[in-house]
């Protein structure tokens, strides 16, 4: 029985077989085409001989042999596990033992049907719960990717609600900026090939090239952006580069993963003249949750930040304060969400204990993701997000977010990106190291950056160690700061 | 070396401020900058004692008088030494 959003794509192939579903590397690959490898997938998956109810993992870069073989999953109602394409050994591993996933073989092989049919080794009993279509993994920027396994329906209802928010239809073209393991590539791929739109598809590789996204602009206009703020960074410093028109075509824009910074908030009105633009909230557990239209000429505003705007339909949400009751009116706190596009849970008892609640009244239906973001309800009702509660750190007793700190370092002009880490102090508790990546030429030194950011920050929040780099941070292929590989770098 | 600029050297390598030992202005505010806070003020009274060989009575210090390398300065100065035993 495939799945309601695998016959949704079948229905498309019937009727609009011609139209293209994917565009890769200067060509379009129609609906047919990609029904086709699908099929052939499916032989070559069904030769491998699985048992049933076990999962697949597709540990590849995103491709249109890749979505074949994820559509070829979600056609035989199997979960399939999709990793980071450059996911670790260590916790390729641990994501594999955590699913009960066999790795499948290469898409190239699985969709010519060249795959050597061998059994597939005897696995541990499957740990997703039936009903389970995708598994997504967690970007791991603060630790290891962890599975979060999405159940048929709530993947169904997100490609509903999607495509009725953000006019996704027949003939709509999508850009595919987002790796297949982020949650933002279920609007970039799978609500637009269910409701007959084009994938215009960036090379992960690629991604962080300006030349490479203008080509690809250029042949295959788009009408819908969804990114990260450093997309929009990317696209911007492109702009410069550009022929003139490759942003012409976008009418919507969703600006999501990260708060969106008075510069990015900035550059987007002059990128896309013509689009309507929205800024999303959401993550891998929950999916979207939060939509604000952004006003250029209003945001930030007075709320200092954009907001997230208010919860979508069929969303609940609610704040909890510190000592663990439901802030009513304006204040601040942690932010749970529960949503009808919502994972099943992480597969560990213990993390999914620790995030999964039951609402704090005991009686509201949940369960309730904790989301680890702080917010704040302004007195008009509206929401701001201040950080995330696990970059609340303890220095000398005060608490400090390191978000924010990091926000003081980045508002210097000679500073083009800083990462703020809480390193273990035996004398104060935690003590603050920034990694700064200067800007370029820039003789910026510490004690003129402490100057800077003693004037925006607590004394306690500024950082007791500044170490300048020349070169970019690392992030992750998300576009988060990749903390872990900064702090082993120290 | 005058006393000044062995302050300032003290400070920029003890606090690894990455700068030369020059670089610090006389009047650079360690505190309000967050170079020192008031636990590094006890490690830096003990450096000061046994670097010229004073006496500090933890009474007398005033975080005010280790706000900039040119108030620490005079602090020294009007420390009394230490007799010189044996």
């Amino acid at each position: 029985m495939a799945l309601p959003l695998a016959e949704r794509i079948a229905t498309v192939a019937r009727r609009h077989p011609e139209n293209p579903a994917l565009f890769w590397q200067g060509r379009a690959v129609s609906y047919r085409d990609l029904l086709a490898m699908s099929r052939a997938a499916e032989k070559s998956i069904a030769a491998l001989r699985v048992p049933e109810g076990i999962p697949v993992a597709a540990v590849a870069a995103k491709s249109p042999e890749t979505i074949a073989v994820l559509l070829a999953c979600m056609r035989t109602a199997r979960p399939v596990l999709v990793p980071s394409a450059d996911v670790g050994d260590k916790a390729l591993r641990r994501l594999l033992a955590d699913t009960g996933a066999l790795v499948l073989p290469d898409p190239r092989t699985l969709t010519t049907g060249t795959a050597e049919a061998a059994v597939a080794a005897r696995p541990a009993a499957a740990r997703v719960p039936d009903g389970t279509a995708l598994i997504l993994t967690t970007s791991g920027s603060t630790g290891f990717p962890k599975a979060v396994p999405l159940p048929a329906a709530a993947v169904g209802a997100f490609a509903e609600w999607s495509a009725a928010t953000f006019g996704i239809r027949v003939g709509t073209s999508v850009l595919s900026y987002a790796p297949l393991n982020f949650d933002l590539s279920l609007l970039d791929v799978w609500t637009t090939l269910s409701h007959g739109g084009q994938v215009a598809l960036v090379e992960q590789e690629r991604a962080a090239h300006p030349s490479h996204l203008l080509a690809l602009l250029q042949q295959c206009p788009v009408h819908v952006v969804q990114g990260v703020p450093m997309l929009f960074q990317l696209l911007a410093a492109a702009e410069k580069q550009a022929r003139g028109d490759e942003f012409a075509s976008v009418a919507e824009v969703l600006a999501t993963g990260d708060s969106l910074s008075p510069a990015g908030l900035a550059a987007l009105p002059r990128l896309f003249p013509g689009a309507r633009m929205r800024n999303v909230y959401g993550c891998t557990e929950t999916n979207d949750t939060f939509v604000h239209e952004i006003d250029p000429a209003g945001d930030p505003g007075r709320y200092g930040a954009v907001p997230i705007g208010r919860p979508v339909e069929g969303v609940s949400s609610d704040i909890v304060a510190e000592d663990g009751t439901v802030v009513a009116g304006p204040g601040r706190g942690e932010l749970i969400v529960t949503s009808p596009f919502q994972t099943s849970g992480y597969l560990d008892p213990a993390q999914h204990a620790a995030a999964f609640v039951g609402h704090p009244d005991g009686v509201t239906p949940g369960p309730y993701y904790r989301t680890g973001d702080v917010v704040t309800r302004h007195p008009d009702g509206v929401l701001t997000l201040d950080g995330r509660s696990d970059f609340m750190v303890k220095v000398r007793g005060i608490r400090i977010n390191t978000a924010a700190v990091e926000g003081a370092l980045r508002s210097h002009p000679e500073v083009a990106d800083a990462v703020v880490l809480a390193l273990p102090d035996e004398r104060t508790g935690k003590r603050l190291h920034a990694v700064v990546h200067r800007a370029a030429g820039s003789l910026l030194n510490s004690l003129r950056l402490r100057e800077h950011v003693a004037a925006e920050l607590p004394r306690a929040g500024i950082p007791s160690g500044i170490e300048f780099v020349d070169a970019p941070l690392p992030r992750t292929a998300t576009g988060k700061i990749d903390r872990r590989t900064v702090a082993n770098s120290l | 070396m005058s006393r000044i600029d062995a302050i300032k050297h003290h400070l920029v390598e003890e606090y690894q401020l990455g700068v030369r030992p020059a670089e610090p202005a006389d009047d650079y505010d360690l505190l309000h900058n967050g170079v020192i806070d008031s636990l590094a003020l006890l490690t830096l009274v003990s450096r000061l004692e046994s670097e010229y060989a004073l006496a500090i009575d933890a009474m007398d210090v005033l975080p005010d008088s280790f706000r900039t390398a040119a108030s620490i300065d005079p602090f020294v100065a009007s420390a009394v030494p230490t007799a010189k035993v044996g």
